[in-house]
C-alpha cells in the first residue's frame, strides 16, 4: 500500500510522517508518535477517551483517518501542560478529586479546555453539555463539573489579576 | 482523639499527577520493542467439544509465528479464584466467547487475519441458556461435577411458625439483570522473559492470585512468575479475574519473545465477567404494627460457564438478604448455578445490590399491606446497636442506617417542599 506523508502541527511542533492512510488519527498519535497519553475505550466514537483537539475543535481520534488529520493542528494531553506546568484543569482535576482511574481523565480534561476556550463561564448545564461526549465509569461526574468550575473560577481570577 | 496525618483530611492522590498530564502506562500504553501480536479465537457456539483445531492455514500468512491450543498449555489448564475450573484455551465450550486457540504474530494485522482462517471443529451440545433448566436433573453436565456449584443456608429462629402468627404475608418473584463493568480501559498487557523469570505488566485488580494461577497454568515455580500490575482503567470487580495474563505469559514463555496484548471493547464485553443475575423467590411477614416476622428466600444466581467469584457472590447474597432490617426468624437458601452464558463474578458488591432491591421491594410491599409509609415501616425494623443480623451475630458497636434513613428524611423534606406536610 501507498504510503501518505502526514504532515500536521502536534502540541506546537511541526510533524512529517509517513503512514498508512487506513490509520486512524488515535493509531498515529498512540503508536508512531508515541504520545499514550490519548486513549482507546471502544474505537467507535462513543466514549470519548481518545478526544484531541483539532483546529479548537474537540474531536474523537478513533473516527478520524490519518489523512483527514493532514494540514492541521492536533493538542493532545501531552501539549496543555506546556514546560512542566500544570495547566489550570489539570490542577482543578486534582484538587476536585475528579481523577480515579484516570482513564477518561486526558480526553475530559481536553473536552473541559475547548468548552471553556468557548465558554469562560460556564454554568453546570453548559459543563454537563461540554463533556457529554466523555464517558466516566468511576466518579459519577460530580467530581469533574465541580473541577471544571473551579479551573473557570481559576482563569477568571488569573486574567483579573492580569488586568484584562 | 489524637490528630493523624491522613484520617480526616484530603490528600492528593499519589497517581494524579502522571494521570491528569496522560503519563500514566496502562497495559496498554507500555513501550517493548519488537514485541508479537497477541490475539484470541473464541468461540462462536455455547457449548461442545472441540474435536480439532487446524492451524495450518493461518500459519502461512507471512507475519503469524504460532497458534497454540489447549495442547500447548505446560501445567494445570484451569484458574479460577475460588474454584480452578475455567481452562485458558479450552477443549470444551461452555460459552460462547470461550477461548480456542491464541496467535502470535509480528503484526497485528496478521494476528486478525489468522483468526479468519483457523479451522475448527466442535461437536455442539444442547446449550442451557436458564439456571431452571441448568438444575434439571436431566440436564447435560456443563462442569463434572455437576451444575449446581454451590448451596449456601442462613436459618435463625422457626420461620413456618411465625408466618402462622403473621398478620400480613407477602410473597414475590423477582429476576435482576446480567451487567457489565464497562470500565473504559480494556484488559491488556505485555509480558516478556526477564532471564528466566516471566515478567506480566497488566491491567489487573488481583496480582498475587494472578501469579498463583499463571504459575499453575504454565507448571512455572511461583518464583519464576512475576506479576506488575500496570495503572489499571476501572476494574469495579471485573479484573479481579484472569483475563489476558495466561495468554501474554504461555506465549511470552513458549517463544522467548516479549509480547503484547489488547482487547477491543467487543471482546472486552464477549470474554469477561458479568454480573450474576438473580431469581429470587422471597416471602416476608410482619405484625400489624409492622414489625418484621420472618424471611423466607431462595436465591439463584447465574454464574454462567465459570464460577469465578460466584459462590462468594451466592454466599453474602445469602447473609444479606434480610436488608438492613433485623428479623427474628429467617430461612435462606442461595443456589450458584452454570448455565452455558458468560460467567459471572465479582462486581461492586458481591451480589448485596440485588438482593437491595429484593429487600427493599418487599419492604414497601408490606409497608402498602399495612398502610403504613414506606419511611415509617423502615424505622420500626432498622438494626440498630444491640440488634442480632440473620446469621446471629450481635452489632454491639455504631449502626448507622437509623440516623441516615433521619438524614435522608430531613433532606427529602428540603428539597422537594411538601413532602413534610403528609401525616408521616
Ligand atoms: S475510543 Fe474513540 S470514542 Fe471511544
Ligand atoms: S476516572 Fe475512571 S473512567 Fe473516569
Amino acid at each position: 500500500m501507498d504510503l501518505f506523508q502526514l504532515e500536521m502541527k502536534v502540541n506546537g511542533e511541526a510533524v512529517s510522517v509517513p503512514v498508512n492512510p487506513g490509520l486512524r488519527l488515535l493509531d498515529v498519535l498512540r503508536d508512531v508518535l508515541h504520545l499514550s497519553g490519548t486513549k482507546e475505550g471502544c474505537g467507535e466514537g462513543e466514549c470519548g477517551a481518545c478526544s484531541v483537539i483539532i483546529d479548537g475543535e474537540l474531536v474523537d481520534s478513533c473516527l478520524v483517518l490519518a489523512p483527514q488529520a493532514h494540514n492541521r493542528e492536533i493538542i493532545t494531553i501531552e501539549g496543555i501542560s506546556a514546560d512542566g506546568e500544570l495547566d489550570t484543569l489539570q490542577s482543578a482535576f486534582l484538587e476536585a478529586g475528579a481523577v480515579q482511574c484516570g482513564y477518561c481523565t486526558p480526553g475530559m480534561i481536553l473536552a473541559a479546555k475547548v468548552l471553556l476556550s468557548k465558554n469562560p463561564k460556564p454554568g453546570r448545564q453548559d459543563i454537563a453539555r461540554g463533556i457529554a461526549g466523555n464517558l466516566c465509569r468511576c466518579t459519577g461526574y460530580a467530581k469533574i463539573i465541580k473541577a471544571v468550575e473551579l479551573a473557570a473560577a481559576g482563569l477568571q481570577q488569573k486574567e483579573g489579576e492580569a488586568g484584562v | 482523639m489524637s490528630e493523624t496525618s491522613i484520617v480526616g483530611k484530603t490528600v492528593l492522590r499519589v497517581d494524579g499527577p502522571a494521570k491528569v498530564r496522560g503519563e500514566s502506562r496502562y497495559g496498554a500504553d507500555i513501550d517493548i520493542p519488537g514485541a508479537l501480536f497477541l490475539k484470541v479465537l473464541r468461540s462462536e457456539v455455547p457449548h461442545g467439544l472441540v474435536k480439532r483445531i487446524d492451524a495450518a492455514e493461518a500459519l502461512k500468512i507471512p507475519g503469524v509465528v504460532r497458534v497454540f491450543t489447549h495442547a500447548d498449555v505446560p501445567g494445570e489448564n484451569s484458574y479460577g479464584i475460588i474454584v480452578k475450573d475455567q481452562p485458558a484455551l479450552t477443549d470444551k465450550v461452555r460459552f460462547r466467547g470461550d477461548a480456542l486457540a491464541l496467535v502470535a504474530a509480528e503484526t497485528d494485522v496478521a494476528a486478525k487475519r489468522a483468526l479468519e482462517v483457523i479451522k475448527v471443529e466442535i461437536e455442539e451440545l444442547p446449550p442451557l441458556y436458564d439456571v431452571w433448566a441448568a438444575m434439571d436433573e436431566k440436564a447435560p453436565e456443563i462442569h463434572a461435577k455437576g451444575n449446581i456449584l454451590t448451596v449456601s443456608r442462613v436459618k435463625k429462629g422457626d420461620v413456618d411458625a411465625a408466618l402462622e402468627t403473621a398478620a400480613v404475608v407477602v410473597s414475590r418473584r423477582y429476576t435482576t439483570q446480567r451487567v457489565e463493568h464497562c470500565y473504559i480501559e480494556t484488559e491488556a498487557g505485555v509480558a516478556y522473559m526477564d532471564d528466566d523469570t516471566l515478567v506480566i505488566k497488566a491491567g489487573t485488580q488481583n496480582p498475587h492470585y494472578d501469579r498463583r494461577d499463571v504459575s499453575r497454568v504454565l507448571g512455572l515455580p511461583i518464583n519464576r512468575v512475576r506479576i506488575v500490575q500496570s495503572a489499571t482503567g476501572g476494574g469495579f470487580g471485573g479484573k479481579l479475574d484472569i483475563s489476558v495474563q495466561c495468554f501474554l505469559g504461555l506465549a511470552a514463555l513458549k517463544l522467548g519473545r516479549p509480547v503484547r496484548i489488547v482487547y477491543d471493547r467487543r471482546e472486552s464485553i464477549i470474554a469477561t465477567g458479568k454480573r450474576h443475575p438473580f431469581f429470587v423467590e422471597y416471602t416476608s411477614a410482619a405484625t400489624k404494627e409492622g414489625k418484621l416476622l420472618a424471611v423466607k428466600a431462595k436465591i439463584v444466581g447465574d454464574t454462567g460457564a465459570y464460577a469465578s467469584y460466584g459462590p462468594a457472590t451466592l454466599n453474602r447474597a445469602a447473609v444479606h438478604a434480610t436488608g438492613p432490617y433485623e428479623v427474628l426468624n429467617v430461612d435462606i437458601k442461595a443456589l450458584c448455578v452454570y448455565t452455558n452464558n458468560p460467567f459471572s463474578g465479582a462486581m461492586r458488591g458481591f451480589g448485596t445490590p440485588q438482593m437491595a432491591f429484593v429487600a427493599e421491594s418487599q419492604m414497601d410491599l408490606l409497608a402498602q399491606a399495612l398502610q403504613l409509609s414506606p419511611l415509617e415501616i423502615r424505622r420500626r425494623n432498622v438494626l440498630r446497636p444491640g440488634s442480632l443480623t440473620a446469621t446471629g451475630q450481635r452489632l454491639d458497636k455504631s449502626v448507622g442506617i437509623g440516623a441516615t434513613l433521619e438524614a435522608a428524611w430531613e433532606k427529602a423534606c428540603q428539597v422537594m417542599p411538601g413532602l413534610g406536610g403528609e401525616a408521616r
